[in-house]
């Protein structure tokens, strides 16, 4: 793979077990010990690893610099609060948020797919099932014959917001009111009218879905 | 503040209200006079303005004057002087032609009368004594007013000479008009008086409202605002004392909000020292994985790798409680639709159970309608998330997790329910994550039971007495 990634830790044997890993997945890696540095060295890097428990500058703090100097640099947090404590301050501009102890395979799986949300060439792909999804042109294309899928606007914007969260379920309120802009009222069919549509363009067969799944009683997904 | 002695005494006073009311009251009490007497001169100048030529006073003085007056006129005449008698008599007539007037000499006979028309007593021709008795008897106190007086010097008589006038000529003929005028002027004064009153105790209430209104305004930490002083006197002080309150809460809850986040900056020291050496033996655990193991050595690193899942989550629910119980972590209820909540959680929970090969059986649309409960949105996402934790801790091996909604109306439930073989086991980890749910639900007016039997657990939530 080759992506470049900002790794900012303190504590030396988590790092030294972390850029193992990372290294024998092909990351390139650029390990800080404090946040001092942050910014200087995000330039080239394709995603921050961030600990939120630094010495010094905290990681919220050297987050919020870094999502303002490198606004396309998606930033994963790995924090060892508690639950309830502060989680949601550090949501605000980190993309995603882990907390220790975290498996191995787990943070692998978390940087892969931000890795891919927010890959900058449009030149490649993204597959998901038998489609290929070009995001930077907005673009379907059905693997099996070839052809593009043509989709309306809030097809388009559904779909994609099932994309950006890939491998996330997604409830009926929170996909309408991403999609819609406008607080979801109960029983309103507007949204099973355009995934029954979205399905007819993009499944295999719409009446056993592969694509967008629906998970009975909560909602959708899609699997990248 | 304190110690400045009788001269700050002397100044507050000046500036009380007491004084200031005093003062009115004062200045209503030497105006008094004052206007009193001003009323009576204004009135008398007014007065004679437009009452000139009619005389307010009787006639001919009042009854003791014409009296003398004729006991004076009695003494200037001698019995005898007959001619000297009736000129006199027929001088006074022309004076007071409204009297009757006559004479009787010495051998009581009557003489000269000068009638005027309407006439009282019958004068008789001749004075006997029970005559002069019947007459006197008929004068006294009677209308008309009667006079006898015995001439000579020294009103030895035996002459005398009567006087009759009728007592209506001696009323005084004071219009009644000023005395209402008067009263008006009294009545006037006195609305004055309380006009000033009134505008001094409206003052006084507007600013007492307005240090109410202060009270129960709330800044941003819920804490009252200092306000405005506005003068030296008794609301004034009042104002201070009120400001010093505002100042000293501020800073009390300046010290708590300081305390408290000590307190949070310790446990999340403790959490993240705690948590570090478990991600470290994570990670040795992951690289143990790689190398051949035998399918015991396998086993026991998969247990290992469950104890340290175990751990942290201990340390949380253990740090969380020490937060929570210590009243370091507030809960903001709102109104919120419960089963959406629901829902986003065990989305976020269901591809862990997929992992597990537990089927979720998630039914939250049967019944019409959101489920709003006045709940904190983190707090109850952790009651969600510490039961479905001890599902999948603990009864993964049923391979089922039901999420229902029982009941109707206000009084529906949810329901959480497993098919675990063993059940809960008390007091083993599940501890202290009940007793974070216990706490919340409780803190939220919630209520939940939990039915355990052979085949399975289900916990119910539902709103307190529902």
């Amino acid at each position: 793979m080759g992506a470049k990634l900002l790794y900012i830790e303190d504590d030396k044997e988590i790092a030294d077990f972390v850029r193992g890993l990372l290294k024998e997945r092909g990351y390139e890696v650029i390990w800080l010990a404090s946040g001092e540095r942050a910014v200087e060295e995000a330039s080239g890097c394709h995603l921050a690893l961030l600990d939120v428990m630094l010495p010094g500058l905290d990681g919220f703090t050297v987050g919020q610099r870094l999502k303002k100097a490198e606004p396309a640099l998606p930033i994963l947090m790995i924090t060892a609060r508690t639950s309830i404590d502060d989680k949601l301050q550090g949501l605000q501009f980190a993309d995603d948020y882990l907390t220790k102890p975290f498996h191995p395979e787990e943070l692998l799986a978390r940087i892969e797919v931000l890795l891919r949300r927010f890959r900058t060439s449009g030149a490649e792909p993204m597959a998901v099932k038998h489609l290929l999804v070009y995001e930077q042109e907005n673009r379907i294309v059905n693997g099996d014959s070839g052809e593009e899928i043509l989709l309306t606007g809030k097809q388009f914007h559904i779909f994609h917001y099932l994309l950006r969260h890939a491998g996330q379920i997604k409830t009926k309120e929170q996909i309408y009111e991403a999609v819609w802009n406008e607080p979801y009222l109960e029983g309103d069919k507007t949204l099973m009218v355009h995934i029954r549509y979205l399905r007819e363009k993009l499944e295999r067969d719409p009446a056993a879905p592969e694509v967008i799944e629906t998970v009975r009683g909560i909602g959708y997904r899609v699997r990248a | 503040m304190k110690g400045n002695g009788p001269k700050e005494t002397a100044a507050k006073f000046r500036h009380s209200l007491l004084s200031r009311y005093l003062l009115i009251v004062m200045s209503a009490i030497l105006l008094l006079p004052i206007i009193i007497s001003l009323s009576s001169l204004s009135y008398t100048f007014l007065g004679g303005f437009l009452k000139s030529g009619e005389s307010s006073e009787p006639k001919y003085g009042n009854a003791s004057q014409m009296e003398s007056l004729w006991h004076e006129e009695a003494g200037q005449l001698r019995g005898g002087e007959n001619e000297r008698i009736e000129r006199r008599l027929r001088e006074l007539k022309e004076r007071y032609p409204e009297a009757s007037m006559f004479w009787v000499d010495g051998a009581g006979e009557t003489r000269l009368v000068l009638a005027s028309g309407e006439e009282g007593y019958p004068v008789p021709e001749r004075w006997t004594a029970s005559e002069a008795i019947r007459f006197m008897k008929a004068s006294v106190n009677g209308d008309p007013f009667t006079v006898v007086a015995f001439l000579g010097e020294e009103h030895e008589g035996p002459d005398f000479m009567v006087l009759q006038m009728p007592r209506e000529l001696f009323l005084s003929t004071e219009p009644t008009g000023s005395v209402i005028y008067y009263g008006l002027f009294v009545m006037a004064l006195f609305f004055l008086f309380v006009m000033v009153s009134l505008l001094f105790f409206r003052r006084i209430r507007r600013r007492l409202l307005r240090l109410q209104w202060a009270m129960t305004l709330r800044g941003d930490g819920g804490l009252p605002r200092p306000i405005e002083q506005s003068k030296q006197d008794e609301i004034g002080q009042l104002e201070g004392a009120f400001n010093a309150m505002a100042t000293h809460l501020e800073e009390s809850r300046e010290r708590e909000r300081e305390e408290e986040s000590l307190r949070k900056q310790l446990i999340a020291n403790l959490s993240h020292d705690l948590r570090t050496p478990l991600t470290v033996m994570n990670g040795h655990l992951h690289s143990l994985k790689r190398d051949n193991l035998s399918a015991d050595g396998q086993e026991a690193l998969k247990q290992l790798s469950g104890k340290v899942g175990d751990m942290a989550s201990l340390i949380d629910n253990l740090l969380s409680y020490t937060l929570m119980t210590s009243g370091k972590y507030p809960l903001r209820l709102e109104t919120t639709d419960v089963l959406r909540l629901v829902r986003e959680s065990a989305a976020a929970w269901y591809p862990l159970w997929e992992k597990e090969g537990i089927e979720a059986d998630i039914d939250l649309e049967k019944t019409g309608g959101p489920l709003e409960w006045r709940i904190d949105r983190e707090g109850f996402k952790r009651v969600l998330d510490n039961l479905f934790q001890n599902v999948v801790r603990h009864a993964a091996d049923g391979g089922y997790l039901g999420i229902t909604v029982e009941g109707e109306g206000n009084g529906r439930s949810i329901a959480i329910a497993d098919r675990g073989q063993g059940g809960l086991p008390s007091g083993k980890g599940a501890g202290i994550g009940l007793a974070i749910v216990g706490y919340l639900l409780k803190e939220m007016e919630l209520d939940y039971r939990m039915e355990r039997s052979e085949t399975g657990t289900t916990v119910r939530i539902q709103p307190r007495g529902g």
